[in-house]
């Protein structure tokens, strides 16, 4: 008998711990011919809304355009509202803003794990991981106030500096976790179904990756070595020791080696933070909100997510409003176009892994 | 790989270890709610005694959760506007912006956050009214630190004090644009401010238009009740500055400099008429007269020609202002930028006969009969007096007087050591000119500074320029040399005894605390009182005067329904802006009467 | 890093006549080029200079002009330079060249940009919908489509909060103040 290829919908609920997004895939027998990507179920019409409210009401909007780590995209609108404008930044809230960024690092790799390790079928790993991931939201509820959504990295610097007696905690934080991750490397990155389902799945084509649009741990799983905070550093990570992981293959293992060495790069930075961060003011008061109109111009400010490099555009008419704020997502490259390249020959049992192994992140696509 | 890894299959074993381990999230049982952090943002709580209803929490939020709605038992008054925020939790993220655009700082999150309910309708409630526990649940608050409210000033430039008494110069030099623009963008457009204002101007309006670049605008929407804004932006008392959102963690927004920046953009009559581009209409038949050329006979004159009235003003002086020409001093307020005013004034219609003094050059009685209606803004122009011994020597000249002969141009012989007796802002002024004439000068005041009824940056220029001011000090005989001119002051020192029906304490003086203080001239300043002489019999008779002021309805109508009264022989309050108000009641008032009727 | 951006100030100006470019802070460069020039400025940066990375594209409505501006925002991992390339392009049916065969990422960029602002790039072979699904407005993201409207119109208010004052008006009210049409819009 003949094989004839069939349609199938992947999704739209969470094809993966990802978020809500489709792949409608054409199968011969259990191997992917053709993919496409639908999207269009987390649209919230964030930078419509961003247009109609002044520059810094939107801050409350940013955080939500990605769940597991909203950091970068309140750090990087932060930063780029701050370029326009020229305003500096204190010293002490440079060092706190990269200690955030490094939390909601660990605390957004601890869900990878999680979804990685789920699609996959080792579900273990993600009620531990995501376990260790609440350690982290604690040390975020006491510095922010908030648990997932933090709202706290604005223009001027941070809403509030830190509380007394928080660097112990961090530190000991950092101890636990990497005692732990041991546990993970045991359990996940040992095991070997792990390395049966990843090795060689998902291959992403080394000379042709940064054409694609490859960024973040997918390019550097290909053993590219190009990460924006050394590339084109912001905040103070430029007076930070740390060391970018790369990993022959392009594959899921690649790419899954990357993370796991990031976290330890991630705890490394932060103690130097802990170690380094000196005194003075937090925050630059900007002025009264409703009436503080930028210059006309636009700024583009990137930052190294987990996902790669997520950038903030944002244009000013002179007005107290922006004129436009448009986010650029890794996701919005990785999750669609690389994505349904990538499907094509692998296996449709494979999806979910795929797609994890991206970062694939829909509301950072969708906003 | 091998066909089988072994390590790969054991290693994963290791995850047994944890057999048996409480789940490390459960740090106490599932039914103990877990506390908050210090800095949690959980439900809000209001304080309902410091919040004074600005809304400024409604504006910012941009969810539109928050609603202002009144509360029971919590009355508006100027200051607050009797509105408290009502918070709809089903549209709030919890973002804490309200609190920290909170001026007050009354607004603050708590470490409540369980709510749990299937009435939708039951997640809008008024933080405060609804969770008076909150109290002691407060988590993340509002410090200066933290506030994005600006609470800081932009410094007026200002000539350095000693630079100041060499001559009439103007002390206040006034924002430039950059400094105007940033002060009017510290204010958050909550419009307390206009219920302080007796003229109730538009403040948060003209002040969002110069924040917005748009000068032209803020000059229209000035004049659009105030047709004396230059002035009132120089002197002003500035009530509305008092309740200033801003100014209970801060210095309030200087409205008035704003307001002075705004008019000093235009800088003659032509332009102002151009800028302003007032809408006349046309005559309507009526003639008013008005007696007096101050600010309230201005302001009544300016709206009711704008409405088409024919007015006439009779000023017994050569200028116009009344007490803002005569009284002011020059380095406060300049004589051009009132020129400028009273030509626009003019310009647009209305007629003054300067030097036509009512009761001596034209009978009030022959007014009265030639016009439809007559505004009468006559002030106080006659000094209180001491009543001590020695009041009538030479060299014992009312500070009112003083003023008017040097803001006249005349040349005023005060010797080189002056007392002024008062603490009003007369007293400043003449002490403040006197030092411009070279004389050494004490102010002489019966309570303390504190309570000095003059604008306390009058009081501070006063002092940096040297005036030396001697409070709770009451004097009780001034001593003349054998040609009977002054030569010192005699008073005793006071203490503050407080009133026994909760007013202001009272100073009671020290017996035989006698000092004396060595004098060439001195000037008294306590106050004035109206002179109504022009009044003849029969209208002395018909319109009720109480206290020395005319008793006047709420359109500043007399007991005679033709005759209008306002500025300081009407009102209590004694300033430019409440005359300014009396005018523009009184407009209404006219116009009800005479346009309405017919 | 001065060096290299003259270089390519340089280089660019040269090889296009019609451009103008701007210098900035830090590493960045723009470049403001007409539209039918896009294509070859984009290859010529990314094949010729090594800027081979694209960053970003976006779109801004400048609705008062009557023009749509759209920046490209390239960067090159060996000079480590983002350049801005801005171009205009008129608002009255909109037609740009579709660059997705210089790098494969530019299709989505530019499904978005042709459902949000209704911008046709000729030859993009993509699916017709992207985040929107069955939309027969007029493309959300310009300026004068008005959201709060559309959103009073689609859906509605839950009851319960008409009773909502604004401070302003209630101090007015209260004070007798007659705040003339002409100050209206300064209102907060």
């Amino acid at each position: 008998m003949r094989e004839k290829a069939t349609t199938l919908y992947i999704g739209p609920q969470h094809p993966g711990i990802t978020g809500n997004m489709m792949v409608r895939v054409k199968v011969e027998g259990d191997t992917i011919v053709k993919a496409t990507t639908e999207v269009g179920y987390l649209h919230r019409a964030f930078e419509k809304l961003i247009e109609q409210r002044n520059w810094l009401q939107s801050f409350t909007l940013l955080c939500r355009f990605c769940v597991p780590e909203p950091d970068p995209v309140e750090e990087s609108y932060a930063r780029a509202v701050e370029e326009l404008e020229g305003r500096e930044v204190p010293e002490r809230a440079k060092y706190i803003r990269v200690m955030v960024l490094e939390l909601a690092r660990i605390a957004s790799y601890m869900l990878w794990y999680g979804g990685q390790a789920g699609s996959l079928g080792l579900y273990t790993v993600g009620q531990w991981s995501v376990g260790d991931r609440n350690y982290i939201l604690d040390l975020f509820e006491e510095l922010t106030g908030g648990r997932v959504y933090h709202m706290y990295i604005w223009p001027g610097g941070v809403r509030r500096d830190m509380p007394e007696g928080f660097e112990e905690k961090v530190l000991k934080t950092m101890d636990y976790l990497e005692k732990r991750l041991d546990d993970y490397d045991d359990l996940m990155f040992e095991n070997s179904i792990f390395k049966k389902r990843t090795k060689g799945i998902g291959i992403i084509d080394k000379a042709k990756a940064i054409e694609w649009g490859v960024v973040g741990p997918p390019l550097r799983g290909c053993g590219i070595k190009h990460d924006v905070r050394i590339d084109d550093p912001y905040e103070v990570y430029d007076k930070l020791d740390f060391v970018v992981p790369t990993h022959e293959g392009g594959d899921i293992w690649s790419r899954a080696q990357v993370r796991r060495q990031e976290i330890r790069q991630s705890i490394r930075i932060v103690r130097q933070v802990i170690d380094k961060i000196p005194g003075g003011d937090f925050y630059n008061k900007i002025p009264n909100p409703q009436k503080w109109a930028l210059p006309k111009g636009d700024a583009y400010a990137r930052t190294e997510a987990v996902r790669g490099e997520v950038g903030m555009y944002v244009s000013s008419d002179g007005g107290t409003h922006p004129r436009r704020a448009h986010f650029r997502g890794a996701a919005y490259v990785h999750a669609i176009t690389l994505l349904e390249d990538l499907l094509v020959g692998e296996n449709l049992a494979d999806i979910s892994a795929i797609m994890n192994s991206l970062g694939t992140c829909p509301p950072e696509i969708e906003r | 790989m091998s066909f089988f890894d072994l390590k790969g299959t054991l290693k994963p074993l290791t995850a047994l270890k944890q057999f048996g381990k409480q789940p490390h999230t459960l740090k106490e049982t599932p039914f103990v709610p877990r506390e908050a952090a210090d800095r949690y943002r959980g439900f809000h709580y209001n304080d309902l005694e410091e919040c004074i209803g600005c809304g400024n929490c409604s504006t910012i939020c941009q969810n539109q959760a928050i609603d202002m709605v009144p509360v029971e038992g919590i009355e508006g008054k100027k200051g607050d506007s009797g509105l408290r925020p009502r918070i709809d939790h089903g549209r709030c993220c919890w973002c804490g912006l309200c609190v920290e655009v909170c001026p007050t700082g009354s607004l603050s999150l708590t470490k409540d956050y369980v709510y749990v309910s299937d009435d939708a309708d039951s997640f809008l409630w008024m933080p405060g009214v609804d969770n008076p526990e909150g109290k002691e649940r407060k988590s993340f608050v509002s410090t200066e630190a933290t506030s994005l409210n600006d609470f800081a000033r932009i410094p007026m430039p200002e000539l350095e004090g000693m630079e100041r008494v060499k001559s009439f110069a103007e002390v206040v030099l006034g924002y430039n644009e950059e400094q105007a623009r940033a002060e009017a963008s510290r204010c958050i457009s909550c419009g307390l401010c206009t219920e302080a204002c007796p003229e109730h101007m538009h403040i948060p309006e003209y002040i969002n238009a110069i924040a917005r670049a748009n000068d032209a605008d803020a000059v229209r929407i000035i004049y659009d009740n105030n047709p004396l804004p230059e002035m009132c932006g120089k002197v002003c008392t500035r009530r509305c500055e008092e309740v200033c959102a801003i100014a209970h963690r801060g210095e309030p927004i200087a409205i008035r400099w704003l307001k002075r920046y705004a008019t000093e953009t235009v800088n003659n009559a032509d332009l102002i008429k151009e800028i302003v581009n007032p809408e006349i209409n046309a005559p309507n038949g009526f003639k008013v007269g008005i007696v007096g050329a101050g600010p309230s006979g201005l302001t009544a004159a300016y709206y009711l020609a704008l409405r088409g009235f024919d007015c006439t003003i009779y000023e017994a002086h050569a200028k116009a202002g009344g007490m803002t020409m005569y009284g002011i001093p020059k380095y406060r307020f300049p004589e051009e930028s009132l020129d400028k005013q009273i030509e626009y004034i003019q310009k647009i219609g209305v007629k003054i006969h300067f030097n036509t003094r009512v009761g001596k050059d034209i009978s009030f009685k022959e007014i009265y009969e030639k016009y439809d209606a007559v505004f009468v803004g006559v002030g106080f122009p006659k000094p209180w007096t001491l009543g001590v011994e020695g009041e009538d020597l030479q060299g014992s000249i009312q500070a009112v007087n003083f003023l008017y002969e040097i803001n006249n141009g005349k040349q005023v012989d005060i010797g080189d050591k002056v007392i002024v007796i008062g603490g009003g802002n007369v007293a400043i002024d003449a002490a403040r000119v006197s030092r411009r004439l070279g004389a050494d000068v004490t102010i002489l005041y019966r309570r303390r500074v504190q309570d000095m009824p003059a604008d306390w940056e009058e009081i501070e220029g006063a002092e940096e320029e040297g005036v030396h001011i001697v409070p709770q000090a009451i004097p009780i005989q001034f001593h003349g040399d054998d040609k009977g001119h002054v030569k010192a002051v005699e008073y005793l020192l006071a203490e503050m005894v407080p009133d026994e029906r909760g007013r202001r304490p009272k100073p009671v003086a020290i017996e035989g605390s006698n000092k004396t203080i060595e004098a060439t001239a001195v000037l008294g300043a306590i106050g004035q009182q109206g002179d109504y002489s022009f009044l003849e019999e029969e209208f002395a008779e018909k319109i009720r005067i109480e206290r020395g002021r005319f008793v006047v309805n709420e359109f500043q109508q007399t007991t005679d329904p033709k005759i209008f009264a306002g500025g300081d022989a009407a009102n209590r309050t004694a300033d430019a802006i409440s005359a300014i108000a009396d005018g523009y009641r009184a407009v209404k008032g006219i116009e009800a009467m005479l346009v309405k009727e017919k | 890093m001065k060096e290299i951006k003259k270089t390519v100030i340089e280089k660019i100006t040269t090889h296009f006549k019609e451009v103008t470019a701007q210098q900035h802070d830090g590493n960045r460069v723009d470049f403001f080029i007409g539209k039918e020039e896009i294509p070859a400025i984009l290859f010529f940066l990314k094949d010729e200079m090594g800027y081979n990375h694209l960053s970003h594209i976006a779109c801004v409505d400048w609705l008062e002009e009557k023009e749509f501006e759209i920046v490209y925002i390239v960067w090159s991992y060996t000079d480590k330079i983002k350049i801005f390339v801005h171009t205009r392009v008129e608002r009255e049916n909109p037609v740009m060249d579709n660059v997705d065969m210089i790098w494969r990422q530019a299709n989505t960029y530019e499904r978005e940009m042709k459902e949000m602002y209704g911008i046709e790039f000729t030859g993009l072979e993509a699916p017709e919908e992207f985040l929107l699904e069955d939309w027969e407005g007029p493309p959300p993201m310009r300026r004068d489509f008005d959201t709060e409207a559309y959103a009073r119109e689609k859906f509605w208010e839950r009851p319960g909060r008409e009773d909502a004052r604004d401070v302003r008006e209630t101090i007015i009210e209260r004070t007798g103040e007659e705040l003339p049409d002409f100050a209206k819009k300064y209102k907060r």
